[in-house]
């Protein structure tokens, strides 16, 4: 396949240039045995002169400006601040500030610090010698029970 | 909350005031400051869950992370919205807008509602701007059915719902969910009251959806323009599990037999909508079935009422909502330039666009749930806690992950692997609009996997 496309690749290479000679999406690779398909666009016919519905008729927009971002068709210069302010406010401002934010939001629950201190106290017993956990949570003496037996 | 929703307001007199040359550029502007505002929401101040409250709004760990997501999404819509719209007279422009704009609002109003019966309103107010957006801006002669089935789907759902909470109001006297939290388990016995639970749940079954009543999904999402497409897998779709999670706490103790045959039909529609995805031909139609499976597994998880069902819940919905809408980013692209959603007439797109090869590799792998990304962790946590209720339930959610990474796989392989056939040899270049457009939206959902415990709801 890689052998194909380098055969017309330099045809390809003046088919995009060329773009504005053309329609955008009939080939204008010589019929080789690459192109085995049924061109899609042979079903209707294409006038060069058509708007198409997205205004940019068949010429592409990085024709007259090689530096189109996709923002504003025809004024280069509101394209290329609407590039600006959205990378800016899309990546600087809230990507870059609000992670950093959230990033340095407290810990809520302190459920960190618990991690934290029960990692600390595993430590410190264990260098005791002591028992990690004791069996009861309250200390039995303090627990009155009801006596049993006669009821 | 005002901080946020007085500049969502501000929006509008944005829209309308500024000159043709930069409505686009001050839009994005726009709402880019007010999605970095909404960030603050994340700082939960009190330990007894409710935030940032008025009278009316107020945030909880549960609406924080879907109303963050609402919010993010406005300036996604509008730079995706920006090529396909910008041919259109300039009022036209504003209009189309206004209405992302309005149904923004209504979301952060939905989401940050205290009282269920404001989160009905704005559930239903949200539906008028999608449908204007779907049927006048839809590109198909379908987007009329597409449109009636979207808005009658969810009215035939709601109604019961309206009924069964003005029946709530009249038994508990309040519908505030400050109060409702802490009231009393109501009497649930009689058959009666079965229909009661029904009515509060069909709503948000059928908004979803749960397999079944979920046809009005493909039709919509397929015939929306792409704005369309990703509020509506994004944020909508999550109104309805939110409003799940919420009308939960006061339908205990039915739930635990009633549920059931629900639980049931999600686990099935997650294969049955995985199967269809693998004989789709349309793209869009393709994203939209994937968009039933992952809610059938919300719903799941849901529905089972355990923490980590919960958890697990908040953080597909979060993690798919990213993850869906950059999916119909880039099948718009493709749209954009061949005029076709047919998979097999857009193929082998890697050769002509590299990069864009990767945002379509990172979107399928976001989708098919590879580790360690949060769509992972939210279907691990929901299938987990679905094997503790029942373990053959493993048997549909393992299939039902084999078949998901099945589709996305194939998703990519046919847009972007194989020989590109000739009649696209000549397309557009990718705008960098586009890459801004798939990084803002891959970059939050590997952030996330840094700080998940943003996402894990009340049980945090």
């Amino acid at each position: 396949m890689a052998s194909r496309l380098s055969r017309i690749w330099p045809t390809l290479s003046r088919v995009r240039l060329s773009a504005a000679l053309g329609s955008r999406c009939v080939s204008q690779t010589p019929k080789s045995s690459a192109s085995g398909a049924a061109v899609a666009s042979d079903l209707q016919p294409v006038s060069p002169a058509a708007q198409d519905s997205h205004g940019h008729a068949e010429v592409s927009p990085f024709e007259k400006n090689p530096d189109f971002h996709g923002f504003h068709h025809h004024d280069s210069f509101v394209d290329q601040w609407n590039m600006k302010l959205a990378f800016f406010f899309g990546i600087s401002v809230a990507i870059v500030i609000g992670g950093t934010f959230i990033h340095y939001l407290p810990d809520h629950g302190m459920r960190q610090w618990a991690r934290r201190e029960a990692e600390r106290l595993i430590k410190q017993r264990e260098s005791e010698g002591l028992p990690l956990m004791t069996e009861n949570f309250y200390d039995p003496s303090t627990i009155v029970l009801p006596s049993s037996g006669e009821e | 909350m005002l901080k946020v929703l007085i500049p969502t307001m501000m929006l509008f007199p944005t829209i309308w005031l500024t000159s043709p040359k930069w409505l686009w550029t001050t839009t994005t502007a726009h709402s880019l400051l007010i999605a970095s505002a909404s960030l603050t929401w994340l700082k939960w101040t009190s330990e007894a869950g409710w935030a940032f409250s008025n009278m009316y709004l107020a945030t909880d760990p549960l609406s924080t992370p879907l109303l963050v997501l609402t919010c993010w999404l406005l300036p996604l819509m509008i730079l995706a919205s920006q090529n396909h719209i910008n041919p259109e007279p300039v009022g036209r422009q504003r209009s189309y807008i206004t209405l992302l704009a309005l149904l923004q609002t209504f979301l952060i109003m939905a989401f940050g509602a205290t009282e269920i019966i404001m989160f009905y309103i704005m559930f239903e107010a949200t539906l008028i701007p999608t449908l204007i957006i779907i049927t006048r801006w839809g590109n198909q002669a379908e987007r009329l059915n597409a449109g009636t089935y979207f808005l009658f789907y969810t009215l035939a759902g709601s109604l019961p719902l309206l009924v069964a909470l003005l029946l709530l109001q009249q038994s508990t006297g309040t519908l505030s969910m400050l109060v409702l939290q802490y009231s009393q388990p109501l009497q649930l016995s009689s058959w009666g009251h079965m229909a009661w639970w029904a009515g509060c749940l069909v709503a948000f079954l059928v908004k979803m959806p749960l397999y079944g009543v979920h046809l009005w999904l493909p039709k919509a999402h397929v015939e929306a323009p792409v704005a369309g497409s990703m509020v509506l897998a994004a944020v909508l779709l999550k109104l309805g599990g939110y409003g799940m999670m919420r009308m939960m706490v006061t339908l205990d103790p039915l739930s635990k037999e009633l549920a059931y045959p629900f639980i049931i039909l999600a686990l099935w529609g997650i294969i049955m909508t995985g199967s269809i995805c693998l004989r789709q031909t349309d793209l869009k139609s393709l994203i939209a079935y994937s968009s039933v499976s992952h809610m059938g597994l919300v719903a799941g998880g849901v529905l089972i009422q355990t923490p980590w069902g919960f958890s697990g819940a908040i953080i597909l919905m979060i993690a798919h909502g990213l993850a869906s809408s950059a999916l119909f980013c880039l099948a718009n692209t493709a749209y954009e330039r061949t005029h076709s959603r047919t998979m097999m007439l857009a193929r082998g797109l890697q050769m002509i666009f590299p990069l864009t090869a990767v945002w379509w590799l990172a979107a399928n792998l976001a989708n098919l749930a590879l580790p360690p990304l949060p769509n992972l962790m939210g279907e691990l946590m929901i299938i987990t806690t679905l094997f503790n209720w029942s373990p053959w339930t493993i048997l549909l959610t393992g299939l039902g992950a084999l078949i998901t990474a099945s589709y996305s796989l194939y998703m990519f392989l046919m847009s972007q692997r194989g020989p590109t056939p000739n009649h696209i040899m000549g397309l557009q270049p990718f705008h960098t609009r586009e890459h801004l457009l798939m990084t803002l939206h891959l970059i939050p959902i590997i952030l996330l996997m840094t700080k998940p415990e943003l996402m894990w709801g009340w049980c945090y």
